[in-house]
């Protein structure tokens, strides 16, 4: 449980500048249920992930390799056949994210449907990997998406990806909805790294003018 | 396109147009095949895969080989291995005898959230402190907890395998020549550098060490 | 003037004006999209259905990977140097190693050049199988895949345990390999050979002979030899339009030299998607049969090691050098510089992808949309080798 606190203060609150209607969307049934339904519910979620691959480098070979027959995930009730991230629950980040690509991630991210979960695979999406000294490389993809599970490895097997969908089905079961969604609301207090995908993108920087060259102009 | 194309060539155009469909066929009877075979799927959660000794899944901490001596935090491409330590004085053993001092090991993590498990640190760690595990399964809610500690690791070691033995083809491992060559010597005078018998033996041999 | 500007996949929006004229839409396809495995980002200008101009916008892969290894000692370079193109791991870590060992006039004990060439060649393979399977599944055939990948952990199997990582070998080692082979291994490695190129008979029947797939690859994205000299195309992309190159027979490294007579140079003269195809199943025949020539030779050597010991501090001399070989996607080079200090001063990448994905600009004009997903998964690129 401690372990849970700490991690519902650190990455989840992502408030959204500019994406009012992305605060939470919980249904009336989802929030207003009583206790025993909503164990059905959560056993529902839990055992229908459709996942969406993001699959960037290395990792996403393994994650191919989890969804084919020798790993074959879909016994767990992970469908890997969602056309897009707005028909996904579960996205799964596997590989390096870079900061080009680093919208990208948040837009598709922002795309999803509520109730969402995100699975951080390999140590690049974790916190930058072999890359951390990269200038190029996000160090972390939890720091653009609030992430759910972290499978370490570089790349991890696909046994480990399996491991951590079992987790994360843990953490789907005992998880409730009105609290996962409670720290949401644009609220700035407390949401310190608020970034939209509009946010991420900069222009370029621009190097200093040198006098030779605004003479020439 | 010389004597392969034979191959492939008759089988899409020539026979292909004579009867259309013969492809798919074709295609469809391995799927039938395949049907009446065993399925190859792994029933992971139930049933723990084999693995090979030598897959890095997990790096292990035996500490009381461990000398501080910060070698594998240096060559850590990544460095994700974090050691505190402090110095202690022994008193000397002998009366007269000068006082010595060690280092003692306070904090050993290692950051798997960042670790590349390149094997570096286990490769360079000369008093074999550090050994490789198959163990994958420590995927975390919180990245925080991807930090293991030292109590963690050593945890990892009792999960080491046995190194696999070595292919008899390849050249005798170093510390089995070094032994056969001290059990050889007609008088054996007690050379320190051989150390014919390393605790247990359990070391797994180390190349490129230098 | 007016421009209707498309998106599919994440990038869709913030990407607007640029080069099309008239009405013709632009379209982005990627960086995240299907077809793309990967990240790599197509600015489509079509007319109609038909493409007009098409442009790859790379970059969105781009690690950084030749600035970090300058940062890096050469034991940890070997490290990074496989991650770029993470589907042929062990001959991207060759790369390097050569280089490095050319740099020190290092000689290399034959049975860890054996062992090498076995791996890497082994690693042909299992590049090659990824894409057997990927491409009939862009084209919409699920089916080969998962036959494909059945293979691929076979094989799997086998490198790990000798090297003990799935994808990321890190085997090599500067003067030979990390470790000795473990007892059994080499018999083992028979039977998945074996095994392997008895299945492979199930992606021909279900793959080749296919009508659907003959008729959406056949005669699709001509790539003509003038093209892929211009722009510098390698690897069964180029050899499927008739470029009769192979280091491994041009310029032999490792023991190629003395497989002459079993290595065979897959070469085809349409140049289309289905003749890169071809290429690619007919060499991971041909890569089977060295990986076995390989493994006799290895039983018949001498006991003997597989590596040499190091000097503490590897300092490569001051100077340069260009080590490439024959990866399975074509050409990579390493470019080294050295200043006599512990990293390099400079380690240029050459990747294959990158130039064969470039052949996108002439390759893609004028054909239809729907062909596009055709010619560029036929092309076998991996995002990583495009962008470093």
């Amino acid at each position: 449980m401690n372990a849970r606190s700490r991690n519902e203060t650190a990455p989840v609150h992502l408030g959204m500048p500019g994406h009012g209607p992305e605060a939470p969307r919980l249904g009336p049934l989802a929030r207003l249920a009583p206790e025993p339904l909503k164990v059905v519910l959560n056993w529902g979620r839990r055992y229908s992930l459709w996942v969406f691959n993001f699959g960037l480098a290395c990792c996403a070979i393994e994650f191919i390799a989890a969804s084919m027959a020798r790993h074959d995930f879909i016994r767990l009730g992970v469908i890997p056949f969602a056309p897009g991230p707005r028909q996904a629950d579960l996205m799964v980040v596997s590989g390096t994210v870079t900061d080009k690509m680093a919208p990208a991630v948040r837009r598709l991210y922002e795309q999803m449907p509520d109730p969402k979960y995100v699975i951080s695979f390999g140590a690049c999406s974790n916190c930058g990997g072999p890359y951390w000294d990269s200038y190029s490389v996000t160090k972390g993809v939890d720091q653009i998406v609030p992430v759910d599970v972290y499978v370490p490895g570089c790349p991890p097997r696909p046994e480990a990806l399996l491991q951590g969908i079992l987790k994360l089905q843990e953490k789907i079961a005992r998880e409730s909805l009105g609290e996962r969604y409670a720290g949401r609301p644009a609220s700035p207090a407390g949401a310190p790294g608020a970034a939209s995908a509009s946010a991420l993108t900069s222009g370029l920087v621009r190097g200093p003018a040198t006098p030779g060259e605004e003479a020439g102009r | 396109m010389s004597d392969d194309a034979p191959r492939s060539e008759p089988s899409g155009t020539a026979s292909g147009r004579r009867l259309p469909g013969r492809g798919l066929a074709k295609g469809l009877a391995v799927t039938l095949r395949t049907m009446t075979r065993r399925s190859v799927t792994d029933q992971y959660p139930d049933a723990l895969p084999e693995l090979p000794p030598r897959s890095r899944g997990v790096i292990g901490l035996f500490e009381e080989n461990c000398t501080v001596c910060m070698l594998c935090a240096r060559e850590c491409p990544d460095w994700c291995i974090y050691i505190d330590s402090h110095k202690e004085t022994v008193p000397a053993t002998t009366p007269g005898g000068r006082e010595r001092s060690r280092n003692v090991l306070d904090r050993f993590a290692i950051d798997f959230a960042l670790c590349m498990y390149c094997g570096i640190c286990i490769e360079v760690c000369p008093f074999d402190a550090l050994f490789w595990s198959p163990e994958f399964e420590y995927a975390e809610e919180d990245i925080l907890d991807l930090t293991h500690e030292r109590d963690r690791l050593r945890e990892w070691m009792w999960t080491v395998p046995v190194p696999p033995a070595l292919d008899p083809a390849g050249e005798e491992p170093k510390e089995v020549a070094a032994a056969r060559k001290a059990a050889e010597r007609p008088d054996p005078p007690e050379q320190p550098g051989t150390e014919p018998g390393r605790p247990g033996g359990r070391g797994p041999r180390r190349e490129g060490e230098a | 003037m007016t421009e209707t500007t498309v998106g599919i996949g994440g990038a869709a929006g913030s990407f607007g004006a640029g080069t099309g004229q008239g009405t013709d839409m632009v379209l982005n396809i990627g960086p995240q999209h299907p077809s793309t495995h990967g990240v790599l980002r197509l600015r489509l200008v079509l007319d109609g259905e038909r493409i007009a101009a098409a442009e790859p916008i790379v970059g969105y892969m781009h690690r950084g990977a030749e600035k970090l290894f300058e940062a890096r000692d050469y034991r940890q370079i070997i490290m990074l140097a496989n991650r770029h193109d993470w589907l042929s791991a062990f001959s991207n870590e060759l790369g390097v190693v050569l280089a490095v060992e050319r740099m020190l006039g290092m000689e290399v004990p034959a049975r860890a050049v054996w062992l090498r060439t076995l791996l890497a060649e082994l690693n042909r393979v299992l590049n090659h199988l990824m894409f057997l399977g990927s491409y009939p599944l862009e084209l919409g055939g699920i089916t080969p895949i998962f036959y494909a990948f059945t293979e691929r952990e076979e094989l799997q199997r086998v490198m790990e345990e000798v090297s003990g990582g799935r994808m990321h070998y890190m085997f090599n080692r500067v003067g030979g390999l990390k470790d000795e082979l473990p007892a059994g291994w080499t018999g083992r490695a028979r039977t998945t050979v074996a095994r392997v190129r008895s299945q492979m008979g199930r992606l021909d029947d279900l793959v080749l002979g296919n009508e659907i797939f003959r008729g959406r690859t056949r005669g699709v994205g001509r790539l003509d030899a003038g093209t892929v000299h211009a722009y510098g195309v390698s690897g069964p992309v180029a050899r499927a339009s008739g470029v009769d190159f192979d280091l491994r027979r041009d310029e032999p490294y490792l023991a190629y030299g003395e497989l002459a007579d079993v290595l065979r140079v897959v070469t085809r003269t349409e140049g289309d998607c289905l003749a890169r195809f071809e290429c690619l199943l007919d060499q991971v025949h041909n890569s089977l049969d060295l990986a076995d020539a390989c493994l006799e030779r290895l039983a018949e050597l001498p006991p003997g090691p597989v590596n040499q010991r190091l000097p503490k501090v590897l300092k490569a001399p001051e100077g340069h050098t260009y080590a490439w070989t024959e990866n399975p996607l074509g050409l990579n080079g390493y470019y080294l510089v050295s200043r006599g200090e512990k990293t390099p001063w400079r380690l240029k990448l050459r990747s294959a992808s990158y130039n064969n994905v470039q052949a996108l600009v002439e390759l893609l004009p004028g054909t239809l949309v729907s062909d596009m997903v055709a010619i560029l998964g036929s092309l076998f690129f991996v995002v990583g080798d495009v962008d470093k």
